[in-house]
């Protein structure tokens, strides 16, 4: 089963011209406990996050869109 | 003589503790790489309410502008808490720095004595009779040796080595009562230590390698907890435990490192002191052990790169402050761990700024209020 949102990730990862590398490392350096692999799985929705791994991943995209002088466009659980 | 060799593997620490003192032997290169590195060690030991730190500059090799502002900021912390920082043993050169830029004020410097200007092996003191695995193993002389023994680390290990001493540097720094700790890898099918804080700790390791048992083999194969609370009282392991005694350790815990496919080695955390792990320590044990995971399931990240491994550094470094930060939030606002994570997050987002400088923040504004120093400007409703 795949999570609609997760789509959405992967999407995010490329506008944000981050590899699959470069975002799990801000996923990490934010605190994310998962592996680069499982990040990988939740950008393609082969794996569910659990609402904060999903809201780390997100922040992690976010902060990168900020450096570009956007906003924060990838959805949090609780928006 | 300052080398340009790889930063990453030219500088270690070794965090030891006398009665209310806390000394951190610094070998090799603190530069723009290293010094991060150093300045998070003080942080977690200044953190855990040190209030003597020792930094041992006896085996430093060159230490730069970056070197001096982590001295110079630490001395400020230690003495926000009412401690003092004591620089033993600089070089000449490095006391010309202390000088230049006023530090003789701050820091208490111990010179250097005729005991630190022969060969490492000449030193004598508590906490100079052990070395560390880097010093066991020479990096200069023999590096297809030490690729060897690296082995089970996959590409980058120089890059995961290095992450994987600072894990358990902080380990050590930041579990109450760990007089040593170790992270033991399955190379073909047998047990290595590649990061250890010190000889009685390669040696704990390498007796429980060789009587195949032990809370280390344990945790390495059967990927779930030990701990030997009290060796006094322990029957598990009866050939391994007695030699554990004689060395003078008296409780383990050892958490195991889990790849993809199963476990893969253990986090060892050794202490003098039975009974002295709270739930409190093994929580923050698991949670080292889950970072020294992480870090060997690189999959999918090239870290052989300069700048993936600076990057890896620095991540490493956020998560650390922003754990800190987090123990800050939710002691202050009694809430969970990921409300307080939460909390934050929606201030980093609010003010565009990024997580870890608003996790600093907190952390720094704890230690003014502790210090009794106004508060800088707070931006938290």
């Amino acid at each position: 089963m795949t999570d609609p949102l997760n789509d959405e990730f992967d999407q995010a990862r490329l506008d944000a011209g981050l590899t699959h590398g470069d975002l799990w490392l801000r996923y990490f350096g934010l605190g994310g406990m998962s592996t680069a692999l499982q990040v990988e799985a939740f950008c393609y929705g082969a794996l569910s996050p659990s609402a904060h791994d999903h809201d780390v991943v997100a922040h992690a995209l976010n902060e990168r869109f900020v450096e570009l002088g956007g906003n924060h466009p990838v959805a949090y659980t609780d928006n | 003589m300052p080398t340009t060799g790889d930063s990453l593997s030219g500088f270690e620490v070794r965090v030891s503790f006398a009665e209310t003192q806390v000394v951190l032997g610094i070998r090799g290169e603190v530069d723009m790489m290293s010094a991060p590195d150093l300045a998070i060690l003080l942080d977690a030991v200044i953190t855990r309410g040190h209030q003597s730190v020792v930094l041992d500059l006896g085996e430093l090799e060159f230490m730069d502008s970056q070197g001096l502002e982590v001295i110079a900021s630490g001395a400020r912390r230690v003495a926000s808490i009412g401690g003092e920082l004591t620089i033993r043993s600089p070089s000449a050169m490095v006391t010309r720095m202390l000088a230049s830029a006023e530090l003789f004020d701050t820091v208490r410097v111990e010179p250097r004595t005729p005991a630190h200007d022969g060969s490492r092996s000449d030193r004598l003191g508590p906490e100079q009779g052990i070395r560390t695995l880097a010093e066991s193993i020479d990096f200069n002389a023999s590096p297809p040796e030490l690729l060897k023994r690296m082995a089970a680390i996959p590409a980058g290990h120089d890059v995961v080595d290095g992450g994987l001493r600072l894990v358990v540097a902080l380990t050590q720094a930041s579990i109450g009562g760990a007089d040593g700790v170790s992270v033991s890898l399955q190379r073909h099918g047998q047990l290595t230590t590649v990061a250890a804080t010190d000889q009685t700790i390669l040696d704990m390791d390498a007796r429980q390698y060789a009587a195949g048992e032990g809370p280390c083999v344990d945790a390495s194969v059967e990927g779930h907890w030990f701990h030997a609370e009290s060796l006094d009282h322990e029957t598990r392991w009866p050939t391994f435990t007695p030699k554990a005694q004689r060395l003078g350790i008296n409780a383990i815990l050892s958490n195991p490192l889990v790849a993809e496919n199963g476990p893969v080695g253990a986090l060892n955390i050794y202490s003098r002191t039975a009974a002295v792990f709270s739930p409190k320590e093994q929580a923050l044990a698991s949670t080292f052990a889950s970072e020294a995971s992480i870090l060997l399931q690189l999959g999918g990240v090239d870290v052989s790169d300069e700048s993936t491994s600076e990057r890896l550094g620095a991540a490493l470094r956020n998560r650390h402050i922003i754990a800190q930060a987090e123990g800050v939030v939710m002691e202050r606002d009694g809430i969970s761990e990921e409300d307080a994570y939460t909390s934050m997050r929606v201030i980093s987002q609010r003010d565009s700024r990024p997580l870890a400088e608003r996790a600093a923040d907190v952390v720094d504004s704890t230690r003014r209020i502790r210090a009794g120093l106004p508060a800088p400007k707070e931006t938290s409703p």
